[in-house]
């Protein structure tokens, strides 16, 4: 135990523990008092699995890599055509009580892979080559989530691959093409893929009184649970914004609204330093590995976490378009709370082994 | 071999960038932080605060009116509103739709209720009432849709005794703009009195609307009540109409049209006060819907006129004792005088004929008034002339409004030469004095004035304020005339109906003395050997009766007026007769030659009543 780093511990604490309070919150908000216990046994087992990866040999796990990956695609590929179609999608498999959300531990394949791969070119810059194989490694799964479709998820891919990129030493050309491609694609996508919704939505952040009862409404409901949280907040299970649901998505995408509305200024500030701190752990971590591996694995999780995290905040608070990106630790959901750990004890493990020989 | 240990620098460097971006990338969210919930706290604050918070309106039940045997004449009855409120309504066209989906109304009409609605966004306003359960139901299944409903309970007024009552109480009717902006404890789509003792006594009976705060949720919820203020409801008031009078008044005149007015001549209490044809109260209890109120508008017969105070009339030989009151206090004649009737005087050159084709010889005035001798009251209005024709009747409140409580009053004519002159453009004519001495021609006067003067002749010569609510009336004002010349009035009125010839002597045999005096006033020139019954409708003359009981100390006058009747004694005296009868405990039913009523029938134009040359004014009595 000595040997893992300590100080993200004493992060993630409050953060699993405002988890808990918060979901325990929204059950009573949304009458689903099943929720809240169930989130519970999730966090233990995530705990479990943080300290099992902790002490896992992360060069081995890189070695197996491939294999992982490999079976991430073809479970992808299967749920294209096994899975019931949920909500709109097919990104949810039903086992008993439980739904597993398999693009989620696609991910943490897709991340060893690529810093596996990444560590394999031991260069000052990446050759065109290698870029070109770390974009398809992380492409494939990120294309399959989409067509499931869950564009929410989908969209967590990129930052693997800005990550693995950008750490391999990509020329400054490269990047200038990748930007253009990039906006290509975009354009296209706004033109044949985007659905109309989803159109909606990035006008909306675009111009805030678009829509207020449409697309613009959940922002709006955001901004004023927040705002309306003080410096002090309204007290727990207090937030009229949540428990009388005018705020949407409140266990989920906007679970930050409520402890911002319920806490007030003092406690969302203080659950950002948690979630700053974690990540400036993360990349401590990255800068004392070992070795070029355990590097890029460290890194590419701490950008992973960093972006999710920001990203989401960034939408709570009325900076970034609703994206459906959820706030890693603390929004529902049992297979994101799971890889999030099981890529925290992955980074654990990159620490507990700095010193080993190689 | 040599290892070779790899270079990590690059990438630890390019790491560090990454952390820096990211740790600048959290100082912006914080600062985010800061200025929403620190600097923009109050704004979001008050925000969160008209999410959860509504303010229900909550009605003042409406005073309840009883008549003044204690009998209800208004009161309410438990009833559901649909409320809107417009600030959370996001897409009107859509609301607008289902409204008219539930069948409130016609799209166009719930359009405008919308459009009136969203004028005063912050304040819920009154869609419809009177919800039926289907309705309720609807909103209730689609609240998650439409949040900016909500079903309310509250009170509707109840009329029991229906359209016997209906110009009485008067109509509600949405507050007006006007309203609003002068008296802040009104609400938007407020109920308030048009007409009718509502408008009268608004301010007795509104009450003042109170307040309920509740707490929603996102779906349109009430979860908790924040703060309630109760309305006060509105203060009772009683009446002086007897209600069975006024039912009785309503069956004597069913299929008829006109109006029946009965006042208390000692203080002018009003008893009866009748307008046929009526109309269902029940219609203006609440919102109106346009299309109703248009069809009453439209109706020819007028059943939205209060024809009691609204409706002129001709007041035929009813102006007889009026005029032979102040023709005795002014000496143009006494009691004793008597006038030969032939059947037709001469009077400028014209002939005036009596009413009896053979004369009625020699007529004094009691026997005048007795028979409704033409003759005797043309020599009248011969030596008395306009100017105190128009004095004795303006004496006993003819011209003038009577001052009931009631809106709308009209005043009446008492034709002048300066009115001739200044209204019809020629100077009076001589012959016309004539016609207006047997109340034809240009002078016009309301049931209501009538009841008025004849409680003046009969309570020692006072001019009482008619009234609706006990301490609505002025004290009497003394009119001076002599007691002896109205002692010798009333025998003349008396004889009309204990007389041998009286006009009204069929009613001699009532349970009860009464007396009174007949009236028909023209609406047409008669045509020469037709009897009235062959007339169609609208060219037979109205009918007019005014009674009073008892005679000797009269508790009640009543007038009757039968628009297009025919027949005074036939038609209006039974009426009266059969009111006073009920008044004084007998219930009696006194046929009213039915087979001679033609329906009433719609009268494009009215013809005036002759005001002309004064050969057509030959009347019946």
């Amino acid at each position: 135990m000595k040997r893992l780093d300590l100080a993200m511990f004493v992060a993630l604490l409050p953060i699993l523990v405002c988890s808990h309070l918060l979901q325990s919150s929204t059950a009573r908000a949304l009458a689903q008092p099943a929720y809240a216990s169930r989130q519970l046994l999730w966090l233990v087992l995530g705990a479990v699995l943080l300290l099992l990866f902790a002490f896992s040999d992360y060069r081995l796990l890189l070695r197996l890599a491939p294999l992982f990956y490999v079976a991430a695609l073809l479970a992808l590929a299967a749920m294209l055509f096994l899975a019931p179609l949920r909500a709109g999608t097919r990104s949810w498999l039903v086992l008993g009580p439980y739904t597993v959300q398999p693009s989620e531990f696609a991910r943490i394949a897709a991340i060893l892979a690529a810093a596996a791969l990444g560590a394999r070119h031991q260069k000052e810059l990446l050759a065109g080559r290698t870029a070109l194989q770390l974009t398809a490694v992380v492409a494939a799964p990120a294309l399959l989530v989409a067509l499931q479709p869950d564009l929410g998820v989908a969209l967590t891919f990129v930052p693997i691959l800005l990550a693995v990129l950008w750490l391999g030493g990509l020329p400054w050309r490269t990047w200038v093409v990748l930007a253009l491609s990039v906006l290509l694609l975009a354009a296209a996508a706004w033109l044949w893929y985007l659905k109309p919704y989803q159109r909606e939505r990035i006008l909306t952040f675009l111009e805030p009184d678009r829509a207020p009862a449409g697309a613009g409404y959940q922002q709006r409901q955001s901004r004023i649970a927040v705002g309306s949280g003080g410096l002090t907040g309204r007290g727990l299970r207090s937030g009229t914004q949540s428990q009388l649901r005018f705020l949407p998505a409140q266990d989920t995408d906007f679970i930050f609204a409520v402890w911002a509305e319920e806490t007030g200024f003092v406690g969302s500030v203080f659950l950002v330093l948690c979630y700053a701190t974690v990540a400036l752990r993360l990349f401590a971590i990255a800068l004392a590995a070992r070795d070029r591996g355990g590097t890029l694995l460290a890194a590419t999780v701490a950008v992973v976490f960093t972006t999710q995290t920001l990203v989401n905040m960034a939408m709570v608070v009325g900076l970034a378009p609703t994206t459906g990106i959820t706030l890693p630790l603390l929004s529902r959901g049992g297979s994101s709370l799971l890889a999030t750990c099981i890529s925290l004890g992955l980074a654990q493990s990159v620490w507990r082994l700095r010193f080993a020989n190689l | 071999m040599i290892f070779v240990r790899d270079d990590l620098r690059p990438v630890r460097r390019r790491t560090v960038v990454f952390l820096a971006c990211f740790v600048l990338a959290f100082a912006v969210i914080a600062f985010r932080l800061f200025s929403l919930q620190v600097v923009q706290a109050p704004y979001w604050r008050s925000l969160a605060e008209n999410n959860r918070l509504r303010r229900l309106p909550l009605e003042a039940p409406r005073g309840l009116v009883t008549d003044c045997n204690g009998q209800v004449v208004m009161d309410n009855r438990p009833a559901f509103q649909l409320l809107l409120f417009p600030e959370e309504m996001k897409e009107p066209e859509r609301t607008i739709q289902f409204l008219t989906r539930l069948g409130l109304a016609e799209e166009g009409e719930v359009r405008a209720r919308v459009a009136r609605a969203q004028r005063t966004s912050h304040l819920p306003s009154v869609i419809a009432d009177n919800l039926s359960w289907a309705q309720m139901a609807a909103v209730a299944a689609h609240r998650a849709d439409f949040q900016e409903l909500a079903v309310h309970p509250a009170t509707r007024r109840a009329v029991p005794a229906g359209p016997a009552v209906a110009h009485l109480v008067g109509q509600l009717g949405e507050v007006s703009p006007a309203q609003l902006a002068a008296d802040s404890r009104l609400r938007p789509g407020q109920l308030v009195g048009k007409s009718g003792i509502e408008l009268s006594y608004q301010e007795v009976l509104g009450g003042v609307p109170g307040n309920l705060v509740v707490v929603v949720d996102a779906l349109g919820r009430q979860v908790s009540t924040l703060d309630e203020e109760p309305p006060k409801p509105g203060h009772p008031l009683t009446l002086t109409v007897d209600l069975e009078l006024q039912r009785e008044a309503a069956k004597a005149m069913a299929g008829l049209v006109g109006s029946v007015v009965g006042i208390d001549p000692r203080d002018g209490a009003v008893r009866v006060l009748l307008s046929e044809p009526s109309f269902d109260p029940d219609l203006f209890a609440g919102h109106l819907e346009p299309a109703r109120w248009a069809s009453l508008v439209a109706d020819p017969l007028k059943p939205l006129q209060n024809r009691a105070l609204q409706a002129l009339y001709p007041p035929g030989s009813t102006i007889k004792p009026i005029f032979a009151a102040g023709a005795l206090a002014d000496g143009v004649r006494t009691p004793a005088q008597s006038v030969y009737c032939t059947g037709t005087s001469t009077i400028y050159g014209h002939p005036y004929r009596c009413w009896l084709a053979g004369g009625h010889g020699h007529v004094s005035l009691e026997r005048g008034i007795e028979v409704s001798c033409d003759t005797f009251f043309y020599r009248l209005a011969f030596d008395a002339g306009l100017t105190r024709l128009a004095a004795w009747a303006r004496r006993l409140g003819l011209g003038e409004k009577t001052g009931i409580e009631l809106a709308g009053e009209m005043a009446g004519l008492v034709p002048s030469d300066e009115w001739s002159r200044r209204s019809r453009g020629h100077p009076w004519y001589a012959g016309e004095t004539i016609s207006v001495g047997i109340g034809q021609g240009p002078i016009l006067v309301t049931p209501l004035q009538l009841a008025v003067a004849y409680a003046a002749l009969v309570n020692g010569g006072f001019l009482v304020t008619p009234h609706l609510v006990p301490e609505g009336g002025k004290p009497p004002r003394p009119t001076g005339i002599d007691p002896a010349v109205l002692a010798t009035v009333r025998r003349g009125m008396e004889r009309v109906v204990a007389g041998e010839q009286g006009t009204a002597r069929r009613l001699a045999s009532l349970p009860v003395a009464i007396a009174g005096k007949t009236g028909t006033s023209q609406v047409m020139r008669k045509k020469e050997g037709v009897k009235w019954q062959e007339l169609p409708w609208e060219q037979r003359h109205h009918a007019l009766f005014v009674g009073y009981a008892p005679p000797a100390e009269p508790t009640l006058v009543v007038v009757a007026v039968v628009e297009h009747g025919g027949d005074a004694s036939s038609v209006a005296a039974p009426i009266v007769a059969r009111i006073l009868a009920k008044a004084f405990g007998h219930d009696v039913e006194i046929s009213t030659p039915q087979l001679l009523l033609a329906n009433p029938s719609y009268q494009p134009e009215p013809t005036p009543p002759s005001g002309g040359p004064a050969q057509l004014a030959e009347v019946r009595p």
